[in-house]
């Protein structure tokens, strides 16, 4: 990395596209647009300009009966839920650090917590979107409607493409009425085994969770390949409900008991208010701080505890939406290098390839290079990922290095 | 498409028979008949072939083979289409999928299916019965369309208000590209590397290749539901009782209105006791929990009566309940019984703009002396004015589309779009420069070079060709298929 490095944080779209055009026209420099810098990706090049978009942080329209609004990329999370929150509507999507992250960068980088189980993921919510290609170019699709198939969903192809293609600008939404209350249940069982019987039980459970995690923490004391040892914590299945206080309560009751047959080491329910720092530490696990490495892997919903299970012998402390097939893993602190890292991951490795999934690295020390290409398996779209990324950007200034498409 | 002079009629018919045998295909003039529209009736043109391959291996062959011709080539689920999206501009083949029909898996326990593109939409849901789960996507003409089709318009229904529509349920495609290689895009594994490809295909009406699998999303069944019919003395009060249910944060299932013309076809034809003198009724489900559900109903009871309901009915019985969706789904059908033909629009208006349109339909019936009836997705602001005419007569199909044009562009004033699930297709594609700018055009097009360089697989759909119909003032000329057709 060299010294050349420098910011440009425009005013508006109008600044944002003209910089981009001189960029493209003249200097050609590498840029990374940033928002509120949580998922910072670490680009691939030596003469990087950041484009701080957190100026771009205007409410354009916000027709609450239409339930959808339209903003600026660079607002911050929590102002956006603030102002949604005024009119009693929400984007359903946990995001952590909402006082920082930024929807352009959530967006880019597709993030998602427990509730998507129940509602989805960005992908679900982005009806429209403004853009500029790395030409200097703003171009926009979808539109301002909750329906609409008019020309080719380019809001899908942005939704995670890591500023890799387009900067984000304005961003249209579709959104859902806030839930009257939500109630979180935990339960503790002695094995995973049993974690994975209860969540097959639950396939045709009477309740319909917004949220299906599994925590799998590793103590104090445990060690990268300790094993299933004491110092593990028994695994906890946490279900989580929204909607009427009424349909809360009886899913609880109707929980708990379609669970007692598999005699749970402990239960405990909170309703209301006491649910909502649950929901937080969840929302939150990604960003444990003590831990160097964080990554998301991505497999059949079906395979999601025996991944636990390797991956808490392997002492990462796990957090799966188990509903999805999705498992978070933190690192443990005592990985202090690449090779160690790649070491820890790599036992799970096997099993994700064999059943299809995906295996990405969220988090690392940014000099940790080698381990962003760990366990991608692309399954043969890779080629036109890379036919894309040229088509839009052929000189390769957006986020160079990042997403496989080699540096600048 | 470059101007290699075409191969002989006879060579393509018997190349293409080596592939898919010959009761594959069809060449026959009376034959072909059949297959010049889909339910865009319109514009029409006949294919030079038709073929139905029975496996990717046949689909990669028959596009290969085009490849070498030069021929084009469009693919075609059911013809369902209400925007001629497999119109054969230009002639060629036409790859008809519907002896590709299996179910390949269900997976309960990992929630989705994998389904051959010729599958019936409604054969999926019917064969998860035992299982307590859905396909959710629920296009009206989902006893005969294909989830190929619906993939490739993105298609949405009646109860995609609230479970959202195609892309929303669609976790992977296997795709034959247009060069004739075979990649699959996502796959049962949520967020897969790279971009989201499998979000780009969908919707993408045939332009980007030909769907040969699809990885669906398996939903839960609602364990009850609440199924009412509010009766309004006028559009104008049911359009406002909409508003008012979405603004106490209620989002129903379903939300459909039918005004009084389409009332009378479907009493007429299912003889439900709907009443005759309304002027519009709202079809409202609310599903969930039988805990919730009730509680829902009672509220949207009161709403509708708030805003001037003359009365709110309730399904008593499943049987009463089906029969309900009977007759909204199958309301394209009672039809008949009005007009000989018509011409069902697709435009979308912010869910607040509702009375604004309606009231701008009937305005524009009257201006164009023309009936037109009105069934359609309120919750989402989906409007599907119908304009009934008889195609024989030269001036009413001009009416009809100088009209149709006429409440599209209304819906773009209004801040909406020309098509929530039907598609651009051939119908609309002379929109497309007044929805996006030409920056935004050229984006998309770019985009399909990637896919489609040549331009061979569906030519003439979704993007209007450089200097061409979009800037044409006439509608009636405007038509690209209409064009080609004559
Ligand atoms: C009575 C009636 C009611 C309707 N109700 C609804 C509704 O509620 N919601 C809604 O969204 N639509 C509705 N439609 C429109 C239509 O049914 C949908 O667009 C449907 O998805 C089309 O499916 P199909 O199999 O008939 O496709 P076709 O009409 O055969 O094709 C549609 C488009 O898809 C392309 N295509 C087809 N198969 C493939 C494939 N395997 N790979 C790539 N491209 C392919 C074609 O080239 C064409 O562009 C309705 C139509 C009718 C006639």
């Amino acid at each position: 990395m060299s010294d050349l490095q420098s910011v440009f944080q425009p005013n508006t779209q109008a600044e944002l596209a003209q910089f981009v055009t001189d960029n493209a026209a003249n200097t050609k420099r590498s840029l990374q647009p940033i928002g509120g810098g949580t998922a910072r990706c670490e680009v691939n090049a030596d003469n990087v300009c950041e484009v701080q978009l957190d100026l771009l942080n205007r409410v354009i329209d916000f027709p609450a009966r239409d339930m959808t609004i339209t903003v600026e990329a660079g607002i911050r999370i929590a102002e956006l839920n603030r102002i949604l929150t005024s009119e009693n509507q929400r984007l359903p999507i946990d995001i952590p650090q909402a006082e920082q992250a930024t929807l352009g960068g959530v967006i880019a980088t597709n993030w998602s917590g427990s509730r998507r189980f129940g509602c989805g993921t960005m992908r679900d919510y982005v009806i429209g979107i403004s853009a500029i290609d790395a030409s200097g170019q703003r171009f926009s699709a979808g539109g301002r409607v909750v329906k609409n198939v008019a020309g080719y969903d380019l809001c899908k192809l942005l939704v995670g493409s890591r500023g890799t293609l387009a900067i984000i600008s304005q961003v249209t939404l579709k959104l859902r009425p806030m839930a009257e209350t939500s109630a979180v249940v935990a339960l503790t069982f002695d094995s995973l085994s049993q974690v994975d019987a209860v969540l097959s039980r639950l396939l045709t459970s009477a309740t319909r969770p917004m949220m299906l995690d599994v925590l799998g923490r590793v103590g104090a004391l445990a060690r990268p390949n300790e094993g299933m040892g004491k110092s593990v914590h028994p695994p906890v299945l946490i279900v989580g409900f929204e909607g009427a206080s009424r349909e809360i309560d009886w899913q609880i009751e109707t929980l708990l008991a379609e669970c007692r047959p598999f005699e749970p080491r402990a239960t405990e329910s909170f309703a209301g208010a006491a649910a909502e720092p649950l929901w937080n530490t969840l929302r939150d696990f990604s960003m444990d701080s003590k831990s160097s490495v964080t990554f998301k892997a991505s497999l059949p919903p079906s395979r999601t505890c025996v991944l636990l299970h390797l991956a808490i012998e392997a002492g990462i402390a796990v957090q799966a939406h188990a509903g999805n097939g999705i498992v978070i893993g933190n690192l443990s602190e005592r990985v202090s290098t690449a090779d160690q890292a790649i070491a820890a991951i790599k036992p799970l490795g096997e099993l994700i390839r064999s059943c299809g999934g995906h295996l990405t690295v969220l988090r690392a020390p940014n000099e940790w290079s080698a381990l962003h290409v760990v366990a991608d398996s692309w399954a043969g779209s890779l080629a036109w990922t890379q036919r894309l990324k040229r088509q839009l950007d052929p000189r390769n200034l957006l986020n160079p290095g990042v997403m496989a498409f080699g540096p600048a | 498409m470059n101007s290699a002079s075409p191969p002989s009629a006879q060579l393509l018919i018997s190349r293409l028979r080596d592939i898919v045998g010959d009761d594959g295909l069809l060449f026959n003039r009376e034959e072909l008949l059949v297959y010049e529209c889909d339910g865009y009736t319109v514009e029409k043109k006949v294919p030079d072939v038709v073929v139905f391959p029975t496996s990717t291996e046949q689909v990669v062959a028959v596009v290969r083979l085009c490849n070498e011709l030069n021929v084009p080539f469009i693919p075609r689920g059911a013809g369902t289409s209400l925007a001629g999206g497999t119109l054969p501009i230009g002639g060629g083949v036409m790859i008809t999928l519907t002896r590709m029909k299996r179910i390949l898996e269900v997976n309960v326990r990992d929630r989705y299916a994998i389904v051959e593109p010729g599958l019936v939409n409604v054969h999926l849901t019917n064969h998860l019965k035992e299982t307590g789960y859905h396909y959710a996507p629920d296009p009206s003409s989902q006893g005969a369309c294909t989830i190929g089709g619906n993939v490739a318009t993105n298609s949405g229904g009646p109860h995609t208000l609230k479970y959202g529509v195609t892309v929303n349920h669609v976790l992977g495609v296997e795709v034959v590209m247009p060069d004739g290689s075979v990649v699959q895009f996502g796959g049962p594994c949520e967020d897969g590397p790279g971009f989201d490809l499998t979000g780009l295909f969908v919707g993408s009406e045939g332009t980007f290749g030909i769907c040969t699998k699809v990885w669906v999303r398996l939903t839960r069944n609602p364990e009850s539901y609440r199924t009412l019919l509010g009766v309004f003395e006028t559009v104008t009060a049911a359009t406002q009782a909409i508003s008012a249910i979405i603004g106490a944060g209620i989002v129903p299932a379903a939300l459909e209105m039918m005004d009084q013309g389409i009332i009378g076809a479907l009493e007429a034809a299912f003889h439900f006791g709907f009443p005759l003198d309304a002027g519009a009724v709202l079809l409202i489900e609310v599903d969930g929990l039988e805990v919730a559900v009730e509680e829902e109903a009672v509220r949207i009871e009161a709403i509708c009566l708030e805003n001037g309901a003359r009365e709110v009915r309730r399904a008593r019985t499943q049987k009463e309940r089906l029969l309900l969706w009977k007759c909204r789904k199958q309301a394209f059908g009672a039809i008949g019984r009005l007009s000989p033909s018509y011409c069902t629009q697709d435009g979308v208006v912010p869910r607040t703009k509702l009375p604004e349109i309606l009231e701008f339909i009937t305005d524009c019936g009257q201006r164009h002396d023309l009936k037109i009836v009105n069934v359609f997705h309120a919750g989402d602001g989906n409007i599907h004015p119908i304009l009934l005419f008889d195609e024989r007569n030269e001036d009413q199909v001009r009416r009809v589309l100088l009209a149709s044009d006429e409440i599209l562009t209304k819906c773009l004033d209004l801040g909406g779009s020309v098509t929530g699930e039907h598609g651009i297709g051939v119908e609309k594609i002379s929109f497309m420069d007044k929805l996006f700018a030409p920056e935004d055009l050229a984006v998309m097009k770019s985009i399909r070079e990637v896919f489609n360089p040549d331009n061979r697989c569906s030519p003439g759909k979704m993007l209007p060709t450089a200097g061409g119909c979009g800037t044409e003032s006439h509608p009636h000329k405007s038509h690209p298929g209409r064009r080609a057709a004559m």
